[in-house]
């Protein structure tokens, strides 16, 4: 009887295991590093339509996050400005500027192209929806903005600077001394540790370290790891 | 370590208690056999069956092929999609995005406002909760809390129509100006029987304007009564003053209020209404009821005696002779000893406690013995202020009734009539009015209302009528406190009018109505004219008006007394009892549609009837022994009854109930029939509203008829009893005859769904020695926990191995670690069986608060219903009972998921989706299911539900729609999706869900604390680093979160709470009484919630007395 099998086809069940092992593995390569939170969501930084510069309102005009961002240590959504917030200033200010057309449209019943609509700002951070983050309940701990929106201060262009993803979460809330801040200083973008401690050395706290537990236990943070804590 | 090892005793000791949840398991059928051993009934699992074929295997693989390589192609345009944050341009003030706003408000009613606290999210009312602060707050039943789904009701009325035919607001305006303008019109106005001050007001107004103008009341199944005792007067109730009650035909617990109902339930808690005192049967009440079939407070009364409708006037007249008054003229003897026993017992009871007791009539009976029990109530010193009963005057008084209406329209005085009550009298009123022809005499005839009914269609003009949440009124609540009715919203919809802005346009110089916006942005005139009443009320100024707002009602405005009409011996002719070829059918009012109006929503549609189970139509009911003597028992329960059908078809998807024929007053209806346990023999109780609207769907393929009348949820449901009504029998007819038909009806009936093996499920005592084994009161309480399997169960032994071993698990101070660690907040929850009367207000509460999706008819047939509350009903009789073994006790649970703290759901789930909190939360992770459906395979609680499709995406109300997977209908942006709570996710298909104990309502408190702690230490000066944080100041204050079901609970059978808060906390003291045992001990699950024995107080005199309190439950 002829051989059915010619004498190539011996290894090429090992061929085969080989080539679709190491596809598997690009695949999976690949996937951590395209496909995963880190990879899709940092840096994410679309254009906005009118082009506001955190760099202008808080580095250099010294503006508090919660003049326009007033409800994020109330509730658990931290709001976006509403028309009318930016035009208390701006009715005076800038007021020609042609980047501040949309607003003129939305709040300038004088204004041409006026329809008293609001401005759709394109949504930067988002957690899916079934995460329930809520701010308040961080500011009001002591983790600052900074500690999730970075540097925010300094951006023309306002980009996401951490991933955000549920291993983020996680590490703070297993390791919260290493961002808690005094409160006084949650929404101070030019806060240092390091200097912090040695304007205050009352406190009795050598390192940042210490700073943190001593926070922690001062404040009674014990942050919760269950799925409930976030997943309702 | 050794398995534990079990010695049942073959039956409880000394029990002799039978008990069950359907005829099906009486009779033991397979069928029941299998719901008790799945979790989910054979076929719920499956994808499909012979009629939804689209999605076989064959299609099923050709459609996963296409959209893989679909995919393919799709790849390209796989970016993040860019999403918007769309602020206020001006911010509204409170407003604060993300964070509920709360408003106090009221729901206008009948019987008296309910009074209510509304969520609404970034002015989107979602949720609606009782006003505790005001005088007459009692909770909310079911209607009022699905009430708010009829705002966002898709099949909800916004066209303006012209004879049934859409029409333009231009031409309606410019009729409604014609009648403005002149002043002779013949105006006649059909009111609701809520009592509204600025409606009275603007009443007499129009009277003046109008001298010809009448006005009329009418409510299919309520507002007659209020002419009975004098014009608008009423007796009202004060449960909390009254030690003996005796309710004769009235369910006051349930459709037929007479007073805030609160207070009566408090006094079935023998520790208090909160639990704070020692067990004492004295300060309990106790209550007799006489009915024929049972209601919601039957089912709570101490003694029940069930008789015919038509015997109650007997019942009464005997109760009068007992306390020396005359009867009524020509009531027959009571010729039945036990009856005669019966009556005479309650007499004296009543009468020992006079002063302290009182008589209340159905308010559907004859008026004969409405005023016959005001007579017994003087007699036994029971009306006046102090005493039980209060006899007030309502303000909507000089009202004629449908059947002046009609004389008025016949005789030709009225061209204009304006259609404003929110029953349907075309469809609801008596037949021998035949109010559609009377109707149509009427020159103009102008609707308002909020459905399309058949009365929408036979008037002139029909006008989308605002929602009460939409609206400025006011309203009298059921003692008469001034309640006010705010807006939570604009009309959803352009051209939707309130009844108040409508008789404003009369009233105005031009007759223009001016709605929802006004002109130029000005608010409702309804607004102004509110103030108006306000402030002679409650006086002028922006303060009082405030004040108005923010509490909701004006306090110490209520009725004034009044002096109910003397007994007057009505003529009043008494049929003779009913018998198998005369039988009586009861009109009964429907505790999901009332009298049809809520037919259009699905909450209650799908909320299961607190007594017969049945979901989504209405069917006949009959007692089983009534059943037997007409020859139809068999046939009822063929499907259920082992020795008809071995197969596993009956109760379930392929249940079809026979069909009867009943023929009275000369009509005849088909209508499918149940078994009723406990109702009077020969009797037929039909409950009323259903079967409005047909289509080409209907299961029995009736003639399509009035589709446009309601929306997908209210179409091919149930059987239309009006027409068998005349004005003479509007509640009961005699003289009915019955003939089988060899037609069937599927009915979804969930009596058996989810059903639960043990021992002792539903606990229950008696106050009193009956003298057997039991014992007395105290002897029994201490007995509760050791019920059932509790008596003899093994101690439970830790798997967990000691010290040393592998399995050790040292915490930071090196002892064992507890799992359930948080040591601010420890929830659980305490149900108290002895004030629960299974309303259904918790399931449709939990409903609107979780986002819980109805399923439709033929899902929930299939046992796939998702309301996390179970609302089990058992029935228990004594098998010795001589007094009357037929009419058994009626014992209802709520169950829902009860957190064990070693849940055996846990310990299956392959993917960790549920696990346990902290702070001892059963948690459910949904996006991580994978909808293995272990977990519900593991819970002896049978809390957990599946989604099996995706019923927020596709309607499930569409035929066939959830079997054509991709390709079925879609429903985005669907009004009702503005409903939502949007802290709580809304679960995909493949998902498993249940009761978390509003955990977004925990966490939600927990986080304000926080918040509130961080300020008051700021306040005080102090840099955060020196703040002061403490467990005490983290921890929320006691008993200051409310879940949902407790909230609604109109008997505070619910209590939640902290278990850090030990006996400060309502349910911390409840979990320390006697009473309180956990359903299913033995099996060491250890459950957060558990359950408080129900206690009945007999009267020792009464010849049933010993067979009272002994409904302990076992289903094995």
């Amino acid at each position: 009887m002829a051989n059915i099998f010619p004498r190539w086809s011996n290894f090429l069940p090992i061929k085969i295991a080989v080539c679709a092992g190491s596809a598997a593995a690009g695949v999976a390569l690949a996937f951590a590093y395209y496909a995963t939170p880190k990879a899709l969501t940092v840096g994410y930084q679309p254009s906005q339509p009118i082009p506001f510069s955190h760099k202008i309102h808080v580095d250099q005009l010294g503006l508090d996050c919660r003049y326009c961002h007033s409800f994020v240590d109330v509730s658990g959504h931290s709001n976006v400005p509403t028309g009318n917030t930016c035009w208390n200033c701006h009715q005076h200010i800038q007021r020609e500027s042609p980047k501040l057309e949309p607003l003129h449209r939305s709040m300038n019943p004088a204004f041409p192209g006026y329809d008293g609509k609001p401005i759709e700002w394109v949504r930067i951070h988002k957690s899916p929806d079934f995460v329930y983050f809520n701010h308040a309940a961080h500011v009001n701990r002591g983790v600052s903005c900074q500690s999730c929106h970075g540097n925010v201060h300094q951006m023309e262009v306002v980009w996401q600077d951490q991933n955000h993803s549920m291993g983020w979460c996680l590490e703070c809330h297993r390791a919260p001394e290493n961002h808690l801040r005094p409160l006084e200083e949650v929404y101070n973008f030019g806060y240092d540790a390091e200097t912090y401690l040695s304007n205050n050395p009352q406190l009795g706290v050598k390192t940042t370290k210490d700073l943190g537990l001593k926070l922690k236990e001062q404040f009674q943070v014990n942050p919760k790891e269950s799925c409930a804590t976030c997943h309702h | 370590m050794s398995k534990r090892i079990w010695q049942h005793p073959e039956v409880p000791a000394g029990e002799t208690t039978v008990s069950w949840r359907s005829a099906g398991q009486l009779e033991d059928s397979p069928a029941f056999r299998e719901w008790l051993d799945r979790e989910f009934p054979q076929g719920a699992a499956e994808m499909a069956d012979e009629s939804d074929a689209e999605t076989s295997r064959r299609s099923f693989l050709k459609l996963m092929g296409a959209s893989t390589a679909l995919a393919g192609f799709g790849m390209a345009a796989c970016r993040r999609p860019e999403t918007y944050i769309v602020p206020y341009t001006k911010a509204p003030e409170w407003v604060i995005p993300g964070k509920a706003t709360y408003y106090a408000s009221s729901m206008p009613r009948a019987n008296g406002a309910t009074p209510l606290v509304i969520t609404t999210f970034e002015g989107r009312p979602t949720k609606l909760a009782p006003n505790n602060l005001h005088p007459d707050a009692e909770g909310t039943d079911a209607f009022a809390q699905a009430s708010v789904l009829d705002l966002y009701s898709p099949s909800r009325s916004r066209q303006i129509l012209k004879s049934g035919k859409s029409a333009k607001r231009e031409e309606l305006d410019a009729v409604i100006a014609a009648i403005a303008a002149d002043k002779a019109a013949k105006i006649g106005f059909l009111f609701g029987a809520d009592d509204s001050p600025t409606r009275n007001r603007l009443t007499k107004e129009i009277s003046a304007k109008f001298p010809a103008a009448k006005f009329y009341q009418y409510e299919a199944l309520t507002g007659e009564y209020y002419s009975v005792l004098g014009d608008g007067v009423k007796l009202v109730a004060d449960f909390a003053k009254a030690d003996r009650i005796l309710a004769l035909d009235c369910d006051f617990a349930g459709t037929d209020p007479q007073g805030p109902v609160t207070p009566f339930f408090a006094r079935r808690k023998p520790e208090g209404k909160v639990y704070d005192q020692k067990p004492d049967a004295s300060k309990m009440n106790r209550l007799y009821a006489v009915e024929a079939a049972f209601s919601l407070t039957g089912g709570m009364a101490d003694h029940r005696l069930r008789v015919a409708a038509s015997e109650v006037a007997a019942i009464t007249s005997a109760i009068a002779k007992e306390l020396g008054l005359f009867g009524i003229s020509g009531a027959p003897q009571l010729t039945d000893p036990k009856q005669v026993e019966w009556v005479k017992a309650t007499a004296a009871d009543l009468k020992s406690h006079s002063g302290k007791s009182m008589v209340i009539v159905g308010s559907r009976q004859p008026a004969v013995l409405h005023t016959l029990a005001q007579k017994i109530n003087q007699t036994l010193d029971n009306i006046g202020e102090g005493k039980p009963l209060l006899a007030v005057q309502r303000e909507n008084q000089g009202l004629g009734s449908i059947a002046t209406l009609k004389a008025d329209i016949d005789a030709g005085n009225i061209d204009t009539l304006f259609l404003l009550t929110p029953s349907n009298p075309v469809y609801d009123a008596p037949a021998d009015l035949d109010f559609a022809a009377t109707l149509a005499k009427v020159k103009t005839s102008i609707q308002l209302g909020d459905r399309t009914h058949a009365t929408a269609h036979a008037a002139t003009w029909h006008i989308p009528a605002a929602h009460y949440l939409e609206s400025w009124s006011d309203a009298r609540s059921a003692r008469g406190t001034y309640t006010v009715v705010q807006p939570m919203i604009l009309p959803l919809y352009p051209n939707c009018v309130s009844e108040l802005e409508l008789l404003l346009a009369l009233l105005a110089e031009n007759g223009k109505i001016l709605d929802g916006e006004g002109e130029n942005a000005a608010p409702s005139p309804a607004y102004d004219a509110v103030r108006k009443t306000f402030a002679a009320l409650g006086g002028e100024g922006e303060a009082a008006w405030k004040k108005l707002l923010r509490d909701g009602f004006l306090a110490g405005s209520q009725y004034p007394q009044a002096t109910p009409r003397a007994y007057e011996a009505f003529l009043h002719t008494h049929p003779a009892a009913p018998t198998k070829d005369s039988l009586e059918v009861i009109f009964a009012t429907d505790a999901s549609v009332y009298d049809g109006r809520w037919i259009d929503n699905a909450w209650l549609q799908e909320a299961p009837d607190p007594i017969s189970k049945l979901t989504w139509d209405n069917a006949a009911l009959i007692a089983p022994k009534t059943a037997k003597e007409l020859g139809i028992y068999d046939e009822i329960i063929a499907t259920e009854n082992p020795r008809a059908l071995g197969s596993p078809d009956g109760e379930g998807e392929n249940r079809k109930s026979p069909m009867i024929q009943v023929t009275v007053n000369g009509r005849t209806l088909e209508i499918p029939v149940l078994v009723s346990f406990g109702q009077a023999e020969n009797t037929i109780i039909i409950p009323l509203g259903y079967g409005q609207a047909f289509d080409k769907d209907d299961a029995l393929g009736r003639k399509p008829a009035n589709q446009s009348h309601v929306g997908l949820v209210g179409i091919n449901r149930g059987f239309n009893a009006y027409p068998l009504r005349n004005s003479r029998s509007a509640y009961f007819a005699t003289g009915a005859t019955v003939k089988l038909t060899d037609k069937r009806y599927p009915v979804a009936l969930v009596q058996e769904h989810n059903s639960m093996y043990g021992r002792a499920l539903a606990r229950e005592v008696s106050t009193i020695d009956a003298h057997d084994e039991k014992g007395g009161f105290e002897k029994q309480l201490a007995n509760v926990v050791k019920q059932g399997n509790d008596s003899h169960a093994p101690p439970n032994i830790s798997l967990y191995k000691p010290k040393g071993s592998a399995r050790w698990n040292p915490g930071p101070d090196g002892k064992a670690q507890p799992l359930i660690n948080d040591p601010l907040h420890q929830w659980a929850m305490s149900i108290d069986l002895s004030a629960c009367m299974g309303c259904n207000s918790c399931l449709v509460a939990c409903q609107a608060e979780n986002n819980i999706p109805v399923v439709g008819k033929e899902q929930v047939a299939k046992g796939r219903e998702m309301h996390w509350i179970r609302m089990d009903r058992y029935f228990a009789a004594q098998k010795d009972n001589t007094f009357d073994a037929d009419n058994p006790a009626l014992v209802p649970q709520p169950v829902a998921c009860v957190h064990c703290e070693s849940a055996p759901c846990e310990t299956v789930c392959p993917v960790n989706a549920t696990v346990h909190t902290e702070d001892g939360l059963n948690a459910m992770a949904y996006n991580r299911c994978i909808g293995t459906r272990y977990c519900a395979n593991n819970c002896p609680y049978k809390a957990r539900r599946f989604n099996f499709f995706d019923y927020n995406k596709r309607n499930p109300l569409i035929k066939h729609n959830l079997y054509r997977g991709p390709l079925g209908e879609r429903r985005d942006g669907d009004s009702e999706h503005l409903q939502r709570n949007p802290n709580v996710t809304v679960r995909m298909r493949g998902v498993m869900e249940k009761c978390t104990y509003c955990v977004q309502r925990l966490k939600d408190s927990v986080i304000r604390q926080k918040r509130g702690q961080k300020q008051e230490a700021l306040v005080a000066g102090k840099p955060s680093t020196e703040m002061e944080v403490t467990e005490k100041t983290l921890r929320i204050p006691v008993d200051s979160v409310k879940v949902a079901c407790q909230e609604a609970c109109p008997a505070d059978a619910i209590v939640f709470g902290n278990l850090h808060d030990g006996d400060q906390s309502s349910m911390g003291r409840s979990k320390m009484i006697e009473r309180n045992y956990d359903l299913l001990h033995y099996i060491g699950t250890r459950p957060r919630t558990s359950y408080l024995a129900r206690v009945k107080n007999p009267n020792p005199d009464m010849p049933d007395a010993k067979f009272i309190g002994k409904a302990t439950i076992h289903m094995v």
